[in-house]
């Protein structure tokens, strides 16, 4: 007995290493260039789903990292790479910048005028604000208008409550998600919740299960509950712009499916892919998309939803103090 | 009048033996080493970021131990609880990763002397391991945890060093990780995924020495004052495993004080203390 216990106690601390720790890359230009390639190798969504030959992209940064000079150079380069996904949850963050790919939205009519919506003809300087929510009735009080510009601005159900109080008189809503960059998923989901009278299916979501591209998990189904007490079922209509992104598509791409909901304005920008962070071994923290979302059809919304009603911004409206997307949901709930 | 001596005598001896009985009744006592360390500890955990981090921990530990049955001193058994806390740094210093541990295991230690003054102990002993990290800076994966449950063997040498004043005794421990099984995500999953949606995909994992190896070292030397014996020691903590294609990695090397005692537990309807015991419960 005594000679097995000391032959088990040797035998565990002499057992060889069956676990290799994987080799860190140094903190070089080339270590930094080869980590962050391999982050975005194994871990970004729509490498697939873009066509994007991210080995080529390695052949093509490889080369101008060697004749990198300095810090802000190297970052502007590792950016160009990185802005190579098309893909505005893709970031590089350092102590003195943050790259980043705007083109889902500068490419496009802004469609919106933050002038314009605190004109008198809309908020005024005499509007309410609850839970993130800038809200007033217009239209000599036939249309509730309230505008949500962050979905990071956490709102209870007794915000919604005195809101949808102050609208009781109403025909319809109108939710303003335009220039609304996105926040917490759970706050898409809360709102939208507000709107369905039952439980539904409005999307799926996978993540990666392993390093190869195309590694996903079964998708799993979103669902957007009903609110068991608070309820508005009258017609509410949802504005959106190529600035409606990230949690903010989501939003949208839940009230789609809402009964009494109509999105009207411009394609939503998108942002469909959960994004995760990781590290380069310089300190600077990379964020992608890791996660793809899809609407209840399966299909990607990465690339934005597009709008029931297509409107976009006229510049005569604009000019006489209209805002032709607000203008166009009220002749919708009339 | 010899012989009326040597009666009396015999009856004086055989009275105080069947007096004595009672006090020779025999009582378990718990051997409780309780101490904190200081360490220094680095991790590495890939959900959370590819690069090492290292920086100072604090850490509490509680063990006691004592002999299933009084009339059998060779099978004993064990409780652990660990408590640790750790704030670490990448190597460049511009983010920070909090730990928060905790650890409970329970074991029974088949025991017997190699020498007079060398005793050793071993056995298994089945632990439940969590960790809570947190790196401020990430963004949807700004926390992993570690959930673990495992069959470790343990083994314990005792030395005693006899000097003119006091009998100190040193120790050497060891413990590792067999088998058992933990919760690694995968590393493409968020939290929201997991929690929100309920997909555990690949989360949950058996653990053998292929893929989780361990060895906890503890050197410490037991030191007895007027009133207390007082334990000093070093633990070195060597944990890695891989799951999810990720490797996860801690090393904790700690300087640890703290005192040893042993007590006599009382409580319940059978285990009442008798009466020459007072107690402020009473």
């Amino acid at each position: 007995m005594k000679k097995i216990l000391i032959l088990l106690t040797f035998s565990v601390v002499l057992l060889p290493s069956c676990i290799d720790e994987p080799e860190l890359q140094p903190n070089t230009y080339k270590g930094n260039f080869e980590a962050l390639w391999k982050i975005i190798d194994t871990k970004y969504c729509y490498l697939d789903y873009k066509n994007i030959n991210w080995d080529s992209i390695h052949s093509v940064y490889k080369s101008r990292v060697d004749t990198v000079s300095g810090n802000i150079h190297f970052f502007d380069l590792m950016g160009a790479m990185l802005n190579e996904l098309k893909d505005g949850h893709v970031n590089l963050y350092s102590d003195f910048d943050k790259s980043r790919y705007w083109k889902w939205f500068t490419d496009y009519p802004s469609n919106f005028s933050s002038s314009l919506i605190t004109s008198d003809r809309y908020l005024g300087d005499d509007y309410r604000m609850a839970g993130g929510f800038m809200y007033k009735t217009i239209n000599n009080g036939t249309v509730g208008y309230m505008y949500y510009d962050d979905f990071s601005d956490s709102f209870s159900d007794a915000n919604i409550v005195a809101i949808l109080k102050s609208f009781s008189a109403c025909k319809g809503l109108i939710i303003d998600v335009r220039n609304n960059g996105g926040g917490y998923l759970d706050l898409s989901e809360k709102l939208a919740s507000y709107f369905f009278p039952e439980e539904k299916i409005t999307g799926y979501i996978t993540h990666k299960t392993g390093l190869g591209h195309s590694d996903f998990s079964t998708p799993v189904a979103v669902k957007t509950p009903a609110h068991k007490t608070i309820q508005w079922q009258r017609p509410v209509i949802i504005l959106t712009n190529r600035m409606s992104y990230s949690a903010t598509n989501s939003f949208v791409s839940r009230m789609k499916l809402a009964p009494k909901a109509i999105i009207v304005g411009d394609q939503t920008g998108g942002g469909g892919g959960l994004p995760l962070s990781s590290e380069l071994p310089n300190g600077w923290l990379v964020r992608f998309s890791a996660e793809p979302m899809y609407d209840a059809g399966m299909q990607h919304i990465e690339w934005g939803i597009s709008p029931t009603v297509k409107v976009d911004m006229s510049a005569t409206d604009e000019a006489n103090g209209y805002d032709t997307i607000i203008e166009k949901a009220i002749s919708l709930i009339k | 009048m010899k012989k009326r001596i040597l009666i009396l005598y015999l009856i004086f001896v055989c009275t105080t033996l069947w007096a004595g009985n009672p006090e020779d009744k025999k009582y378990l006592l718990t051997t409780n080493l309780n101490s904190v360390g200081f360490s220094t500890i680095s991790m590495t955990d890939p959900y959370l970021s590819p690069t090492n981090y290292s920086g100072i921990g604090l850490n509490y530990s509680h063990e006691d131990r004592r002999f299933f049955n009084p009339e059998n001193t060779t099978l004993s058994m064990q409780d652990k609880l660990v408590l640790s806390s750790g704030l670490m740094l990448n190597p460049i210093g511009n983010s920070a990763l909090t730990y928060l541990g905790f650890n409970y295991g329970w074991g029974i230690n088949y025991s017997f002397r190699l020498r007079k003054d060398i005793r050793v102990l071993g056995g298994g002993l089945w632990d439940v391991d969590f960790g809570f990290k947190y790196m401020a800076r990430n963004i949807n994966n700004p926390a992993n945890v570690d959930l673990a449950t495992n069959l470790n063997l343990t083994g314990l040498l005792q030395y005693d060093i006899q000097t003119r004043r006091r009998t100190m005794k040193l120790e050497m421990a060891l413990q590792s990780p067999i088998l058992g099984c933990m919760y690694v995500p995968l590393g493409g999953a968020s939290y929201y995924d997991m929690f929100e949606l309920g997909s555990f995909t690949s989360a949950i994992h058996a653990s053998t020495l292929f893929n989780k190896r361990g060895l906890l070292q503890t050197y410490a030397i037991s030191i007895p004052f007027n009133q207390v014996v007082w334990r000093f020691g070093l633990r070195f903590n060597n944990l890695i495993y891989k799951a999810n294609d990720m490797v996860f990695t801690k090393n904790e090397y700690s300087l640890l004080i703290g005192t040893t005692f042993d007590a006599i537990h009382f409580g319940g309807r059978k285990k009442t203390a008798p009466q020459n015991f007072i107690s402020t419960n009473e």
